[in-house]
């Protein structure tokens, strides 16, 4: 029981960690709580099974055709919503409160396209799985957590090594010294954008292998990827792994002795518990706190 | 016609709410996203005592706002330690908390079952069931609602909540026990939150948790935002525009499948426009500022 609640864990907050990092490096450029990452999420997934089921492409294509449609959803959303904000210089709840419209616009699109009822990705039976230490894991399962590890590595690497990566630490750090050394923020937004809408995308995708998909699917998504960033520290990518497994992992495992129902409130606890007590997170850095 | 009368009485409810949180949001600047918990509160509290006790309507509709306002007393403790897009953040998660224990404590709530059959209100023996005898009803806690704010709004106390969206510091500087006015505002819009879900679930006679989501919380925002931010009247403008509108897609003979998600749509919309040329709304004065 308890093996099998860790794995659940595991592969929960794996995904978790696949959407905070994306959310952390949009985050990084433009210093707000995208909420429409979530939807971006849910849009990855729907995008996957119109490609899929509808035009019939070849499962690899499609995943990576969806990835590069969530990316130009992703610099969609910012060049309508929020580009249009930064030249009014616009505080951050303003920027938190148009990114719950597109939010609202993009699952609600969704909806009326596809409907409100549940789909799914899943093609066959469920096969049966292996039996590792006392956990039952499927093929599926492993695919879920092997991929979202390698692109959250990926996404670190990008961040860490290429140049792209080092302006948008650049345009975070210090947006006005990066516009001195000749840095486009607008350029890096559009990278930052791109690349994180991706992540998400793939996240909605990998999640809809395992569980089914819905149009309200993203909100839950986007609200456990903000808390795990929160939990490990705020625009911190190491921290964005940490805050995703410790989240998926507190969820699962509380619900050993209580009803699954309770996860999500779970999570809420937490988020409270994080925001009154450490809103820096475990791997942020303290003078954050400062700020807010 | 009786339908008409139908729109006019949410609309009146959806009044209240936005006053009680125009006064958070609009005059005292707290960025509060949890707002439709405080009436899930308010519902759930006089449903059960009525379902369960026997209590009348009216004192069940009591307990619910002074139940709904304690939990605003807690909620408003994290405005006294976090600011801007955190508290935002923080207010959604407490309402998100609030919308699972209903969904989540079936033994209490019956979950996503829903509770039927909640009494209606009556007076001196008569039953307020029709329309036009709840419309009075409503329209009465409207103006109770109107009245009140707007004393509170426009007397020195209100001039505080102003000073502290303003500039928190500075009123401070003036001897003013910021936490304290924090904490009232939050206790005072809860109350009425408590009120508008109360007169909700003795007019529909069926509440579950899927009336009170977070999402529900963002369009009692948008009505705010949209009339306008520390502005009454634009509480009024806001609440009963962007209930009335959208019925109009009904009328224009959608079905309800493509009617719903639309309506969703222009709420989106509506925000992401408002917040790029218009942030304090239409008559608002007040729009948020960086801290």
């Amino acid at each position: 029981m308890i093996q099998q609640l860790i794995l659940s864990g595991i592969i929960a907050g794996s995904i978790y960690a696949l959407i905070a990092i994306g959310f952390t490096i949009i985050y990084r450029t433009i210093k707000f709580f995208n909420f429409a990452h979530g939807v971006v999420y849910a849009a990855g997934a729907y995008l996957a099974y119109a490609l899929f089921f509808l035009l019939k492409l070849n499962p690899i294509l499609s995943f990576f055709l969806s990835l590069a449609m969530a990316a130009l959803l992703g610099i969609a959303i910012d060049r309508l919503a929020y580009r249009p904000l930064r030249k009014h210089n616009a505080p951050s709840l303003i920027y938190l409160i148009a990114s719950f419209g597109v939010f609202i616009f993009i699952q609600n699109l969704i909806q009326l396209i596809f409907g409100a009822q549940i789909l799914t990705l899943r093609t066959g039976p469920v096969k049966e799985g292996y039996n590792i230490l006392g956990a039952v894991i499927t093929n599926i399962q492993v695919l879920i957590i092997g991929v979202s590890l390698i692109l959250f590595f990926l996404g670190w690497l990008f961040i860490l090594k290429t140049k792209l990566g080092k302006a948008i630490r650049a345009v975070s750090d210090d947006p006005v010294g990066a516009r001195v050394v000749g840095i486009n923020s607008e350029r890096i937004i559009l990278v930052a954008f791109a690349i994180g809408s991706a992540l998400a995308g793939a996240a909605g995708i990998l999640i809809s292998l395992e569980t089914n998909i819905e149009p309200t699917m993203g909100l839950n998504a986007i609200l456990k990827g903000i808390i795990a960033s929160i939990v490990g520290g705020v625009g911190n990518i190491p921290g964005a792994l940490f805050g995703g497994l410790f989240l998926g992992l507190a969820e699962n495992l509380g619900i050993w002795k209580i009803q699954a129902g309770w996860k999500d409130t779970i999570a809420f606890v937490i988020l409270i518990i994080f925001l009154l007590l450490r809103p820096s997170g475990i791997m942020g850095v303290k003078t954050e706190k400062e700020k807010i | 016609m009786e339908y008409l009368i139908h729109i006019i009485i949410i609309a009146g409810i959806y009044i209240i709410l936005s006053l009680s949180l125009n006064i958070i949001v609009g005059y005292t600047g707290l960025a509060a996203l949890g707002h439709i918990s405080f009436a899930a509160i308010g519902a759930y509290t006089s449903s059960l005592l009525a379902l369960n006790f026997g209590v009348s309507p009216w004192i069940g509709l009591i307990f619910g706002a002074i139940f709904a306002s304690i939990v605003g007393l807690i909620v408003g403790f994290p405005s006294l330690r976090i600011k801007g897009d955190y508290l935002a953040l923080a207010t959604f998660g407490l309402g998100i908390i609030i919308y699972s224990i209903a969904r989540n404590w079936v033994s209490l709530t019956r979950g996503p079952m829903g509770l039927p059959g909640i009494p209606q209100f009556s007076i001196f023996g008569y039953e307020i069931s029709s329309v036009w005898s709840y419309l009075i009803l409503v329209l009465i806690f409207v103006i109770i609602t109107y009245f009140v704010i707007r004393n509170i709004t426009n007397s020195p106390f209100g001039r505080v909540l102003k000073g502290i969206r303003e500039d928190e510091i500075a009123t401070a500087a003036m001897g003013k026990n910021v936490n304290k006015y924090k904490i009232i505002v939050f206790v005072v819009g809860a109350f009425f939150a408590g009120i508008a879900g109360s007169l909700y679930a003795h007019y529909i006679t069926f509440i579950d948790p899927s009336s009170f989501t977070v999402m529900e919380s963002i369009v009692v925002l948008l009505m705010v935002v949209f009339g306008g931010m520390g502005s009454l009247a634009g509480s009024f403008i806001g609440a009963s525009v962007l209930v009335i509108f959208p019925e109009l897609l009904r009328f224009l003979g959608m079905p309800s499948s493509i009617a719903a998600p639309l309506r969703q749509m222009i709420y989106g919309l509506l925000l992401i426009v408002l917040m790029i040329w218009r942030p304090q709304g239409l008559i608002g004065r007040f729009r948020f500022k960086k801290t």
